[in-house]
Parts: structure tokens; sequence; C-alpha cells
């Protein structure tokens, strides 16, 4: 359908106007032409995928400018899907770069010294003396040929130079990727969180899939009950928050917001049913920055979960074996 | 301190307001029935909308796109089972889309305002990481590529702006294809890619 829509005005075409879009940067209405025009057009609609993709690379690159870097992280990192394309584009950049071949080193196209007038060179040599012009060609072709191994020599180092070079970057790619191994293995329990996530939305997509198939349609239980609790709630407050968990349910997840004051580094929780009894422990947790502030997001099998009230009391870890407590929430499970 | 009163239970159904409305058998068949008379191309249509949906929050930088999706779907199916008579359907869904853009960036507004200014338009983000098991699944994705398909990739991402144009410029010379097919082309095998990577950082 590329060109139904005559209307369009030529500049909601252009890359820099979807550069813009997708930065928040444009007015409403060229947003709603941008929008309108790529669902009726899915050539247009790859083009903003196209255009995605490399500023989602350029940002990885780190070739954003400042400005358009901080409209980049407030627009784009705010959903789980956009992190995961930044995650994957990172990890393009340093493999295509690890790839590349250097560029080519251009040498200019050098003509042989004595191709320049070769009628007055021979003229010259006939006029000499056979004995000497017979040594003069002799040394001309010496130098010739030792011009010759010069040249390639010289070729054959600049080309080891530059495998040096490559060997020198890949040394320094996989010494920087070790540092980071240390800051991955932390970052695990994040990615476990993620990964359910992901787990849940193909769930969701299969569903789908499946419901359209068969022409039946049910709502799908989710596989993660989530519920946020936020910091400052009091024990004596009115309306308790509701973790409703759906039987089909696997996994619980609860992200815990956390005082902006409250600047550690790792956290522990303890979950606590009415009786007082601990039903949960989980220590080593690394907050999470979201849009808004940090989060703690702990996530527990369902099954644990029954009716009833629970308080969930979250402490900073203060040193190898100590702990502050922090912040109480509270909050009711209702098991359908 | 706040009090219960005003402390928002669920995050995600703050963002994509509580569904007092249940999708059912029904309404999803006639929902289906605006989208076209051949059910399994309707079907087809269905998921292209939902995909196109997911897109439209990601783009308007909305928490949870697949979640918002799904909402203006039920939206327009309760619409639809009410009797409203939908001619341009993509249209309608993204104009419901819009209105759903709309009460998100309202309860977030409230929210960072209930948050006392916690929640200011600042974005904490982590230091850049190298993602060492993304780029050693990478690498391996990469190779389950053929040559040809993988030069393309490769060459396609590389470098940085200008470099990059003169790349693709050369690629278009090299697979003797016009601009638009080798986007198409190196579109396809990113999402492949990403999909191997994250099928391999499962494992």
């Amino acid at each position: 359908m590329s060109g139904d829509i005559p209307e369009m005005k030529e500049e909601a075409y252009s890359e820099d106007q979807i550069v813009r879009y997708l930065l928040g940067d444009l007015p409403e209405q060229a947003q709603v032409e941008i929008e309108d025009r790529a669902f009726q057009d899915k050539q247009y609609l790859q083009s903003i995928v196209a255009v995605e993709d490399d500023l989602i690379d350029e940002y990885a690159r780190g070739e954003l400018s400042d400005s358009e870097r901080r409209r980049f992280e407030q627009r784009f990192l705010s959903s789980q899907e956009r992190r995961r394309k930044v995650e994957f584009a990172r990890a393009l950049a340093i493999v295509t770069t690890e790839l590349a071949r250097p560029e080519r080193e251009s040498f200019p196209a050098r003509a042989p010294a004595a191709s320049g007038r070769p009628g007055a060179l021979a003229a010259f040599l006939r006029g000499l003396n056979p004995a000497v012009g017979f040594a003069l060609a002799a040394s001309v072709l010496l130098i010739l040929i030792g011009g010759s191994w010069l040249f390639v020599e010289n070729l054959r180092l600049r080309s080891e130079l530059a495998e040096l070079g490559r060997e020198q970057e890949s040394r320094e790619q996989r010494r920087q990727a070790l540092e980071q191994q240390l800051a991955e293995e932390r970052a695990r329990a994040d990615e476990t969180a993620a990964r359910l996530e992901r787990e849940r939305g193909q769930e969701l997509a299969r569903q789908l899939e499946r419901a359209v198939g068969e022409s039946t349609t049910r709502p799908a239980p989710p596989a993660i009950a989530s519920l946020a609790l936020l910091p400052g709630v009091s024990r004596s407050g009115g309306a308790r928050s509701k973790l409703v968990i759906p039987q089909a349910t696997g996994r619980a997840r609860l992200q815990i917001g956390i005082e902006p004051e409250d600047e550690y580094s790792r956290f522990s929780v303890e979950l606590r049913a009415q009786a007082g009894q601990q039903v949960w422990a989980e220590d080593n947790l690394r907050p999470r920055a979201i849009r808004g502030g940090r989060v703690v997001v702990l996530n527990l099998p369902a099954n644990i979960l029954q009716n009833g009230k629970y308080e969930l009391v979250l402490k900073g870890v203060t040193g190898e074996r100590s702990f502050e407590e922090i912040g109480y929430y509270y909050f009711e499970v209702l098991k359908k | 301190m706040a009090d219960d009163e005003s402390f928002s239970p669920d995050r995600r159904a703050a963002y994509a307001p509580r569904r007092k409305w249940a999708l059912t058998q029904q309404a999803f068949d006639k929902l289906l029935a605006s989208l076209g008379e051949d059910r399994a191309r309707a079907g087809e249509r269905y998921l292209e909308v939902r995909s196109n949906l997911i897109r439209f929050f990601q783009w308007r930088g909305c928490p949870f796109p697949d979640d918002h999706a799904d909402e203006t779907i039920n939206r327009v199916a309760k619409r639809i089972e009410e009797g409203e008579d939908i001619r341009n359907a993509p249209g309608y869904f993204l104009g419901v889309a819009r209105m759903l853009v709309l009460e998100i960036n309202r309860e977030r507004a409230r929210e960072h305002q209930a948050l006392g200014e916690m929640a200011s338009e600042r974005v904490e983000t982590s230091e850049p990481e190298e993602p060492q098991a993304s780029i050693e699944c990478l690498r391996a994705c990469l190779e389950s590529l053929s040559p040809e398909n993988a030069e393309l990739i490769v060459q396609y991402y590389q470098g940085e702006k200008s470099a990059k144009i003169e790349n693709r410029k050369r690629l278009t010379e090299r697979f003797k294809i016009p601009v638009n097919t080798l986007r198409m082309r190196a579109l396809r095998l990113r999402d492949k890619l990403q999909v191997c990577v994250e099928d391999c950082l499962k494992r």
C-alpha cells in the first residue's frame, strides 16, 4: 500500500522524522500521521523498525549525543522488550566490530620510475660506452629488483601490523569481557526474572495462536501473578494490596519499591504469614532501576502462598552478616 | 508516610486499567468477523493487529506493551459486542490505543505525584555492561547462518553512521539487490539472531 496516503506530508517519510518520532520529539499530530501510515503500509512500518534498530545500535555504540541519549533512555528503556533489544544490540556491536575486516590499506598506484620518459632514457643509454651502459643497465635492474622487494616486504609488514592490531583489539575485548564476567554473574538473578517475563510473553503468544487456530478463546491465566508494593505503607492503613493468584499460576512476582534514601546495593527479604511464621526468605537481592525509582524483585513459587495476609520485611545489607530492617509491606493473597 | 488508601496495589494493573469486562467466546467471534469473512485470514489479521499494537505502545514508551495491546483488543471487542460497526479496523484499534496511552500517561503522572517526585523524568540506567553470555551466544548463532547471510548481517550492522551507509551501499552492489530488499533481509536475519540468542541464553 505504499503511497496510498497522498495527503501525508512528505517529511513524515524521512529517516530524520522517524528518529524524532521514536525519541518522542514530534508534536502529536506528526506522531499520529506516522502511526496511521505505519498501520496501513507494511513497508513503511518495516522502515520504522529498521530505523529503530539503527537507533538502538547507535545507543549501544555510544554514538548518540547527550540529549539524544537522555531522550532514548526515557522513551526506550521503559519496557522489558526494548531493554532486551538494547542488550542484543550491545552484543551485536561487539561481535560485528570483532569480525570487521580492517579497511584494506590503500596504496596509491605507483608507476615505475622509468616510465615517465622512455624515449629519452633509451637515447641516453645508446649514447654511452657499451661497458658503462651495461653496468648502468645492471645497476638500474638491481635497483628495480631491490625496490620491488622492498615494496612487497613493506606490504607484508603492513599486513602483519594490521593482524597484530586485530589480535590486540581482540585480546582487549576478551580482557574487558572477563572483567565483566563477575558482574554478569551477579546479574544472573535479574536475568532469571527477565527470562521468566519472556517465557510469560511467549506463552501468552502461543496461547493466542492456539486460540485463533482452534477458534476457542478463554483468557488464559497468567503464568506469573504480579504485585507492586510501594514503600511507606502503614500496617494500620485501610485497603490492603491484593495479590490475586489464578489456579494455574506457577510463580508470583513481588516488585518492592525502595525509598530513594535507602541507597543499599544489596537487599534481603523475609516474607511472613499472618501468624508470624516465615514462608520465604531471600538474600543478596540487587535493586533494579525503573522509571520512578528503584525496586527489588522477588520471584517465588505461587504454591507457597495461601489465602491470607502477609507481611514482607525488606532489609538493607550493611555487611557480611548484618542487615538493617528498612521497610514493611503488607498485602493479602487471594487464590482463585 | 502514605497510607494504604493512596497505595497503588499493582503498578502493572494500574497502567492497564482494571478489566471489568472479560472477553467472551461470542465477543471474540465478533471481533474476528470484523477483521474478515474468512476466519483463518481474520485470525492472521488479528495476530498482525496485536503485533502492530505492541509496536505502537513500545514507540510511545509505554511500560507493558503486551498488556496494553491486549487491553486495547478487549476494549474494541467490547464495543463491537455492544453493536459498534467498525469499517476501518486498523484505524479503530489505533484510536482506542491512543486513548489508552492518554490514560497510561495520566496514571503515570498521578503515580509520580503520589511518590513525592521520586519518580522524576530521570531514568536511572545501570552502567552498560558487556553482555558476555549474549556475545558468546551471538557468535554461535552467527555460525548457524549460511556464510552469505552471516556476511550480510555482519556487514549491514558494522561501523558507525557514515561507514554503515557505505557498507550498505556496497552490499546492495555485492548482492545485486535493491536497498529495501537488503533492509528486509537484514531485519529478518536480525530478528532470527535475537530469537536464537535468547533461546541460547535460556539453555
